[in-house]
């Protein structure tokens, strides 16, 4: 009451109301990503109102180009988004489970439970999963020379969620190439080593690892080469274009010559710094037909592009920052700060660098290097919707194949751990839990079931009949999963797909917290909008 | 030839800029077109520091803005976020997808109707008997406009429009700095925009500063602020210039909470760290200011007010692009680069980085036979919380005119403008001479291109003269009557602007930073520590202590 008082629009929600309205809303959000789940799930197009097109399978970037107004899906859309950030997979999965718990809750509600014993129980079964989890897992060893078949099996099994099936064996080799080129050992692995660029051009099976660098722009002058072999690479980050510095700053010309005086000193110091450069690249290329190749950081103006050409080198400009530490790592040498700092060893080394015209983009390869530390996915498709698609799926196999290293362990995938999940919580847990509560470990051990029932559904297959098969399989004591061609149980691991055990330990972890936290909302208020009007 | 990128970033932002880039579209097609006016065909005006040559796919040359802009998803309308000149051949081909085997489940938003002003920039041939008569367009624009790609009629590249996506929230609820903080950083945001703002930046050879735009009544001013950041950090020697324009609108709520002073001070600390000129525009109400003494502005839409900020940033941003070489010719006289002008108005003497801009527009004939009507008495200031007639020895100006009139409908010369000025200057009461005070001069005048709104009262002839009787009964006058105007502009440094720097101060100590403040819950729950605060505190104070030397004496014996 006080909150009218306080504000006369304000809207007041009782318990039951936003109850109902947030089970609906949870609902609502899961039925609209509940079509894209796994390998037989649908691709989503979404039409803006200026028709403008989308195209995605993937739960993440679907939810980002949905506008969500209700506050409940918002906060749900939020977890499931965190999800990805965190783990790099299961939004789509975090929303329907979510939304399962919430449709498992509204039954018991309706006969007239609690939501805090319902939430107990929830507490109780979610603790439960997560120590099944560990021991259901199967242990990977990475050792020196991880083991390339397991990390393909997970990758693809993430790939072929989000691309046909050529594609994806296709993109699998080069997804765990990747990983395994820029790990280090004893180093946490960073995927931002692993650039990816597009180009608009070709065909999606033209999609390739590069072992090296490709950058998205090209030199900036007329005479210097497109093609050069047996380059020595200069990564720096050292301005080589005339601007007032800090020093002249405050001071005025008083006359137009000694403007003219300052303007010639500083182009002075440019000129300079350009000399030290060319010094460099006449010792290193001297009696040798070597190339030389300058990626800078900062500008590069128009007269130092001329004094480098005029020389033979090959001078890009306003390089990303990240590629600067990505060249180092793919070509060697280190990144120069200051011409005082050049030596031959600070130079980085490629066999072959080459420029790329597309209209009026260019692309630089910087290929053919010693032992590299960083590399590039270079996706290629007839137009930006197949580059989107790729995009969306090279991510995320990246990051399975991150996390398997990572996590040494893989859980089994095409639904055969929440099966196990499901039936170790009700045939043992269960009894173990006194009172009421037990009906909550009961909704949250029946809510897992949702992804091989949306598997099973997605596919069009009958989900009681896949479900019945499922679980008395399990209760022989057979771990299967869902072979989604024929709805027959089948072994996962000889059909080689595994999932990720950080994502499923996630989505574990995340849901139950959101759906307690919704469950437990007594009282809805707004201030000034109507909020039963539909979203 | 040095460039200029330019960004805005925030709804009022794209607003004023979508006037500013048809002003410049307008000035091409003139320059293009045999059949105007000659001021227009040799204006002397390099358009190429705004805009960057480019091909499509196809080999089809293109021009447009080197523009990185920034808003809300669902804020572009009717207008696709690629722009309207790259798009591949088929649009049937481009949608299947090739990746997928699998269903497509379509969802589609319904679509959002082109108005009248749009649809007839789309169609290719005007169908017979169905022509779309000017009339209409500018009456339709008057009577609605929701976005900015509304009444644009510009291209852009596809990377310049950038949409938040992901934020799940209404446009009026994203109305403060804690809402923004995470907004860049989050989800590679920050990376994509940083991205696409390189794209610009490579392909400028000698790059002379960045103009910078910001919506600075919301968590835009977070996006902003950690924008700049991070070009700072990028382009260390790259001047921004930075305007925070704000409409009528977004301070029409009748009493400021605590939550709005602070917003005001956080913002304001934040962005001005990271920038070498900030210019505040946005006055809480333009009708009741000179502003509105040959113009009918009114207060509720943006589509009018922006139209006043965008007249001005285009007449302010003039010199930057006249040529040099021919710079003191019969068209432009005093060409002045980014750099020169933040020299002028923040180096001499004192480090004052805030900068108030004025506008006279239209800007009154030289030979004005009344007194009242001499230029410098018509300059209006558009930034808030000014002092009037303030006395301030040490006050630096650099003013811009742009295509004055003699008398009527007679274009001056260069020469006269300046010798006029002089002379105003001259008569000018001895106590508001600045110290020092730089003009430059273009003769060709502001443009009014066909969706500028109706907002010219009937004392604006054709040429943006001024004149003695009302010509019409007609109360306002657009792009119709009125085909293009004198405007002039002043960028003042001087000690006027103290109010508006001496406000955010006192917010901030008062609201955020004394034991038990009434603001000290909002500052935490936007993430601000208290250290964070003092540290913002001392800025601003410095920023204070420039141009008000007691300042200092007066805060010690406290």
């Amino acid at each position: 009451m006080s909150v009218r008082v306080l504000n006369p629009n304000a809207e007041v929600l009782n318990k039951s109301a936003a109850l109902h309205m947030t089970i609906n809303a949870a609902k609502g959000l899961q039925d609209v990503l509940k079509s894209n789940l796994g390998p037989k799930g649908t691709i989503k197009m979404l039409v803006g109102g200026s028709g403008d097109i989308k195209l995605t399978k993937d739960g993440n970037t679907l939810l980002k180009e949905m506008q969500i107004q209700n506050p409940t899906a918002i906060m749900i859309a939020r977890t499931a988004v965190a999800q990805d950030d965190i783990s790099g997979d299961g939004t789509t999965s975090t929303v329907i489970f979510i939304g399962e718990l919430m449709k498992q809750s509204d039954r018991c509600i309706d006969e007239g439970m609690h939501p805090r014993v319902l939430v107990d129980g929830f507490e109780i079964a979610k603790r439960a999963t997560l120590q099944f989890l560990d021991t259901f897992k199967t242990p990977v060893v990475m050792g020196d020379e991880p083991d390339k078949e397991i990390l393909k099996m997970v990758a693809r099994t993430t790939l072929r969620t989000k691309l046909y099936e050529g594609l994806a064996d296709q993109l699998t080799d080069i997804v765990v190439n990747s990983v395994l080129c820029i790990r280090k050992p004893e180093e946490p692995i960073d995927l931002f080593m692993v650039e990816i660029m597009h180009m608009r051009h070709k065909f999606d099976v033209d999609t390739r690892l590069v072992e090296g660098l490709v950058l998205d722009h090209g030199s900036r002058h007329p005479d210097m080469k497109r093609r050069a072999e047996n380059c020595h690479i200069l990564t720096c980050n050292v301005s080589l274009e005339y601007e007032k510095s800090e020093i002249n700053a405050g001071f005025f010309y008083s006359n137009a010559e000694q403007r003219e005086a300052m303007v010639t000193a500083e182009r002075r110091s440019v000129d300079e710094r350009v000399q030290k450069i060319i010094e460099l690249k006449n010792k290193v290329c001297a009696g040798n037909d070597n190339s030389f190749v300058i990626i800078n950081q900062k500008g590069i103006d128009p007269p130092s592009l001329d004094l480098l050409a005029r020389e033979g080198i090959i001078a890009l400009r306003r390089a990303k920052r990240r590629n600067m530490e990505r060249l180092v790592l793919a070509c060697g040498g280190e990144a120069v700060n200051s011409v005082d700092d050049l030596t031959p060893d600070s130079l980085g080394w490629a066999g072959l660098v080459y420029e790329h015209v597309l209209g009026e983009e260019k692309y630089t390869f910087v290929e053919q290097v010693k032992n590299p530390h960083s590399c590039t996915i270079l996706i290629k498709g007839p137009n930006d919707h197949t580059i989107a698609q790729i995009k969306d799926a090279v991510r995320d196999g990246l990051r399975s194949v991150k996390n398997t290293i990572e996590d040494e362990c893989v859980v089994l995938g095409a639904g055969a751990f929440e099966v196990a999940a499901r039936q170790h919580l009700i045939n043992k847990v269960k009894k173990t839990v006194q009172g009421r509560a037990q009906l909550g470990v009961e909704a949250f051990a029946n809510a897992l079931l949702v992804v091989p029932k949306t598997l099973a559904e997605n596919a069009g297959l009958d989900t009681q009949d896949v479900i019945i098969s499922l679980t008395s399989e399990h209760d022989k004591g057979n771990i299967v999963g869902l072979n989604l061609q024929d709805g027959e149980p089948i072994d996962p691991l000889l059909a080689g797909i595994f999932d990720n055990y950080s994502v499923k330990r996630q989505l574990i972890n995340s849901g139950p917290v959101i759906a307690s936290q919704l469950l437990l909302v007594d009282e809805v208020i707004r201030a000034g909008r109507n909020m039963r009007k539909p979203t | 030839m040095r460039e200029i990128v330019t960004i805005q970033v925030g709804e009022f932002a794209n607003f004023v800029g979508s006037h500013f880039w048809n002003f410049q579209d307008e000035l091409l097609g003139l320059a293009s077109d045999p059949e105007s006016d000659p001021i227009f065909r040799n204006h002397n005006l390099n358009m190429d520091v705004l805009y960057r040559s480019g091909e499509t796919l196809q080999g089809v040359a293109t021009y447009t803005p080197r523009l990185v802009s920034v808003n809300l998803k669902g804020s572009l309308g009717t207008m696709s976020s690629r722009g309207t000149l790259y798009n591949e051949g088929s649009s049937s081909r481009s949608d299947s997808s090739t990746t997928w085997f699998g269903d497509v489940d379509t969802q589609r938003s319904e679509p959002r109707k082109r108005n009248l002003f749009l649809q007839s920039l789309y169609e290719e041939e005007p169908k017979e008997g169905k022509e779309i008569e000017d009339k209409d367009i500018v009456g339709c624009l008057d009577e609605g406009v929701d976005c900015w790609t509304d009444f644009s009629k510009s291209h852009y590249h596809p990377q310049s429009l950038y949409e938040l996506n992901g934020l799940w929230m209404d446009p009026q609820d994203f109305n403060n700095y804690g809402i923004g903080k995470d907004v860049f950083s989050e989800a590679s945001r920050g990376e994509e925009i940083c991205d696409r703002l390189r794209f610009f930046v490579e392909e400028c050879d000698h790059i002379q500063g960045i103009k910078f735009l910001v919506d600075d009544s919301g968590g835009f001013s977070a996006v902003a602020a950690d924008f700049l950041e991070s070009m700072a950090d990028e382009y260390t020697n790259v001047p921004v210039l930075l305007y925070s324009v704000r409409s009528p609108m977004s301070q029409m709520t009748p009493k400021k909470t605590v939550s709005h002073k602070l917003h005001d001070a956080i913002s304001f600390s934040r962005l001005s760290s990271f920038c070498k000129l900030f210019t505040p525009i946005g006055l809480p109400s333009l009708t009741g200011s000179k502003a509105s003494k040959f113009l009918n502005l009114g207060d509720e839409k943006p589509y009018r007010s922006s139209a006043v900020y965008a007249a001005t940033l285009h007449a302010s941003t003039i010199p930057f692009r006249m040529r040099p070489s021919s710079s003191d010719s019969s068209e432009v006289s005093s060409s002045m680069d980014v750099n020169t002008l933040v020299q002028l108005l923040t180096g001499r003497g004192r480090q004052n980085i805030v900068a108030i801009l004025e506008s006279a527009m239209p800007a009154p004939p030289l030979a004005g036979k009344q007194l009242e009507n001499t230029l410098l008495t018509n300059l209006q200031a558009l930034t808030p919380e000014v002092t009037e007639d303030i006395e301030d020895n040490q006050a630096v100006e650099s003013m811009c005119i742009l295509g004055a009139l003699r008398s009527e409908d007679k274009e001056a010369s260069v020469s006269e403008v300046k010798n006029a000025v002089d002379a105003s200057y001259e008569q000018a009461i001895t106590k508001t001479k600045p110290l020092f005070c730089s003009l430059s001069v273009s003769r060709c005048p502001l443009p009014v291109p066909l969706p500028f709104p109706s907002i010219f009262g009937n004392l604006v002839g054709r040429k943006g003269e001024i004149l003695s009787s009302p010509v019409s009964d007609a109360l306002y006058r657009g792009s119709l009557d009125v085909h293009s105007i004198p405007i002039a502009a002043r960028w003042r440094s001087s000690s006027a602007i103290l109010p508006f720097l001496e406000n955010r101060m006192g917010n901030l100590e008062k609201l955020g930073i004394q034991w038990g403040a009434m603001g000290s819950d909002v500052v935490r729950t936007w993430g601000f520590g208290r250290e964070e605060l003092q540290e913002m505190r001392e800025s601003l104070s410095k920023m204070v202590s420039e141009l008000n030397p007691q300042f200092f004496e007066s805060s010690d014996s406290d």
